[in-house]
């Protein structure tokens, strides 16, 4: 038996390397396709802007389903990695505006690959994509359950289910694009419609909450 | 005169005798019958199968060929805006403004239940106009017309309490009423939820109450 040094580092697979980041180019190369045009990119696109062949495409993924999974795998990640809870320990004001400033941030990226991941589910015989949407709309539903906790914590069980069921249609991905193409809101004028809207539904902060940001602040 | 058909006419159809009734244009009767039935057969597997049919099945339901649903419709888009008009048209009808003039709690359970009906009775189509739409400027257009009849009824039943409103909250409180009451939001209760119609009213109402301002005096 040979021991390996243990003070050498461990091998670098570089083909497996470039075999990664090809896969990585293929997906944004698709996700940015999406954002320019809302429909499902064929492959003959996706190659000529990822700068490879259809055939590589088909080498890295099995169908164009596996593709749509993979670059949702992506965007989740990416998601989770650019927008970490802020602000939970804030005043209520605070709290709402990271809220609805990192979900906003989400919709307007997100949006166009929410729509083909809800229009291909169906056809999907694999069930990923339904289990990507499951798993995007629980991970929304507790950012909101984290960032509102004390006023949640209010509530019975059954109203704070009824609120939560509230609180996700109206910060829904439709809603937003809602107001950003169809009333042509500016970012900023549709975070305003979610922080008026969202404070009004939920309950009062309790007073121990209240007064403890009151003093940290 | 005989017009060598054998048939005895004493006036052109487009001039009919003074007193005398319009003549009745049989083929052109049969021909708006056929169309209806089409459109009909359209909706009928919309709400059968949650998925745009194709032609051949289209025919099929209506008892017609392929050949004659293009004989009357282009194609299947301007098929599929010959069924939103016919659908906005039955839904309005089926609509009608009630309790404008009741208390705040009867008038917020009648909007409820108007828009639970039509969301339970529609969503199969809304989802099928809404799949592609941008590929038809005609079906935007309508997309955007049965929006701003959704928002103008709101508008109507809420009156009251939005008058208490400037302007700009006004607003807010209209867009953050209509993102709660989407199809998509109802959608969402009855298929992710598995709310039944009553329970997924209940969240609606108590979620508008919420929204709206008091009821002046």
């Amino acid at each position: 038996m040979q021991d390996v040094p243990p003070s050498k580092p461990p091998r670098i697979d570089g083909r497996r390397l470039r075999s990664e980041r090809t896969k990585q180019l293929i997906i944004e190369a698709f996700l940015s396709l999406l954002r320019e045009s809302p429909q499902m990119p064929t492959a003959v696109q996706i190659a000529e802007r990822a700068g490879y062949s259809v055939r590589s495409i088909f080498e890295r993924f099995p169908d164009l389903n596996a593709l749509r999974v993979a670059a949702t795998d992506y965007s989740l990640a990416q998601a989770l990695a650019l927008a970490p809870p802020r602000g939970a320990d804030g005043n209520r004001q605070t709290r709402l505006r990271s809220q609805v400033n990192t979900r906003a941030h989400t919709c307007e990226r997100g949006i166009a690959l929410w729509r083909v991941l809800l229009q291909f589910a169906d056809q999907d015989e694999t069930g990923q994509l339904k289990q990507r949407v499951a798993r995007g709309r629980e991970t929304t539903v507790g950012r909101i359950e984290l960032m509102y906790r004390p006023e949640l914590s209010t509530l019975t069980e059954e109203d704070r289910r009824q609120l939560l069921i509230a609180l996700e249609a109206l910060t829904d991905m439709e809603s937003w694009a809602r107001m950003r193409e169809h009333h042509g809101l500016s970012f900023d004028e549709a975070c305003e419609v979610w922080i008026h809207a969202i404070d009004r539904l939920l309950p009062p902060t309790p007073a121990v909450e209240a007064s403890a940001t009151a003093d940290a602040a | 005169m005989n017009d060598g058909l054998g048939n005895t006419s004493v006036a052109s159809p487009d001039k009919p005798l003074p007193g005398k009734p319009a003549p009745v244009d049989g083929r052109r009767l049969r021909s708006e019958r056929t169309r209806r039935l089409i459109v009909e057969a359209y909706m009928a597997l919309v709400r059968e199968n949650a998925q745009m049919p194709t032609a051949a099945q289209i025919a099929e339901r209506a008892g017609y060929s392929v050949r004659s649903i293009f004989e009357r419709f282009p194609d299947l888009t301007a098929l599929r805006v010959a069924v939103t008009d016919y659908a906005i048209a039955e839904a309005r009808a089926y609509s009608a403004l009630r309790d404008l003039d009741a208390d705040r709690m009867t008038r917020i359970k009648s909007q409820v239940h108007q828009r639970g009906q039509n969301c339970e009775r529609w969503l199969p189509l809304w989802r099928v106009l809404t799949s592609d739409a941008s590929l038809s400027p005609d079906l935007e257009q309508r997309i955007t017309m049965i929006r701003q009849l959704i928002v103008m009824r709101m508008e109507m039943m809420f009156k009251p309490e939005l008058a208490t409103e400037p302007e700009s909250d006004r607003r807010k409180i209209v867009l953050a009423l209509e993102a709660l009451t989407a199809f998509e939001s109802w959608a969402r209760m009855r298929e992710l939820y598995g709310l039944s119609v009553e329970q997924a009213s209940v969240i609606w109402v108590r979620s508008i109450d919420r929204l709206l301002p008091a009821t002046p005096d």
